[in-house]
């Protein structure tokens, strides 16, 4: 938790934000020079199977942001701080942006390899419940009447919503899938050859900065949408205006509430 | 679709969800930045008016 909050800080700064951002944009394009050109196609799929690496780096920073998700949901919940709400809020639109490039992506590569754009698979099931929690999540924030009571209820199903993310990476350990088993988080050695896995690692590191300058951003557009919505809160209010005639008869059909 | 649609698909949508995202951004910064401008206006505006 120290260690987040002392990235978050360090990332504050404009001038450690732009430097993050063009090696974002640096990591990114070296990851699309390898990827494409650089390192060899697959044996069996051929070079459809280069969109690995960006829909498994997708995936792992959509988990990962989930993660941020519940640890700053867990501190909220225990310090009331409204900067952890803050931190939640981010990584939680950060995470669905990359939870719906990993559906995009796989469906792309299902589409060659299986036959089929999407099937109910239990990985591709678990993974598109865990997009509906995270947009939920979005959509709670909005709803929600007072700040107080926004932050307290995002939090904790930042912490319930939290529980998809083991049950969607050990689902094709867990169920019959036709998705592949994990190749890297698994237990022995990985089963890749050493080339896609430096290129897969690098695009891994290429994603983690895009994470972290889009997070940097983030939480800058958040206090100062924070700003805003307290400065218009504060402002004197406008001189009256003469009232509007307000209509007495009930529309035939309506759905008003009579008491 | 031949292999090559697909990947290239795939690589340009990754450019513009992230691109995309970070274009959003900016404009939500220009939006909070003008309406804290607009508010400090009204704000010195309606301390006129008590004057």
């Amino acid at each position: 938790m120290k260690l987040l909050q002392t990235a978050l800080a360090k990332a504050g700064s404009r001038g450690a934000q732009r430097v993050l951002g063009w090696a974002t944009v640096a990591g990114l394009a070296a990851t699309g020079v390898f990827a494409l050109f650089v390192v060899p196609p697959d044996a069996s799929q051929g070079d459809v199977q280069r969109l690995m690496y960006v829909h498994v780096p997708a995936a792992w920073l959509a988990f990962a942001s989930f993660g941020v998700v519940f640890l700053a949901s867990v501190a909220y919940l225990r310090t009331k701080r409204t900067r952890w709400d803050r931190v939640a809020v981010s990584s939680a639109e950060i995470g669905v942006l990359f939870c719906t490039l990993t559906i995009v992506l796989g469906s792309l590569w299902g589409r060659p390899v299986w036959g089929t754009w999407w099937t109910w698979d239990p990985r591709l099931t678990t993974t598109a419940v865990l997009l509906l929690i995270y947009v939920g999540y979005l959509t709670l924030r909005r709803v929600a009447d007072s700040p107080t009571r926004r932050a307290h209820w995002s939090a904790v199903l930042g912490v319930v919503g939290f529980v998809d993310v083991p049950i969607t990476h050990m689902s094709v350990v867990w169920w019959r899938s036709l998705h592949q088993q994990a190749t890297v988080l698994r237990p022995g050695s990985p089963t890749i050859a050493p080339s896609m896995l430096a290129t897969l690692l690098f695009a891994l590191l290429a994603f983690s900065l895009a994470y972290g300058y889009l997070m940097a951003v983030r939480m800058r557009v958040g206090r100062m949408e924070d700003r805003a919505a307290s400065t218009v809160v504060s402002l004197p209010a406008p001189r009256a205006r003469a009232p509007r005639p307000v209509a007495t008869a009930a529309a035939p059909g309506g759905s008003g509430d009579h008491a | 679709m031949h292999d090559l649609s697909y990947i290239v698909t795939g690589y340009t949508l990754t450019a513009v969800a992230i691109g995309g995202y970070r274009w959003r951004l900016a404009v939500r910064a220009r939006r909070a930045t003008e309406l804290v401008r607009a508010a400090a206006g009204r704000r010195a505006a309606a301390a006129g008016r008590q004057r």
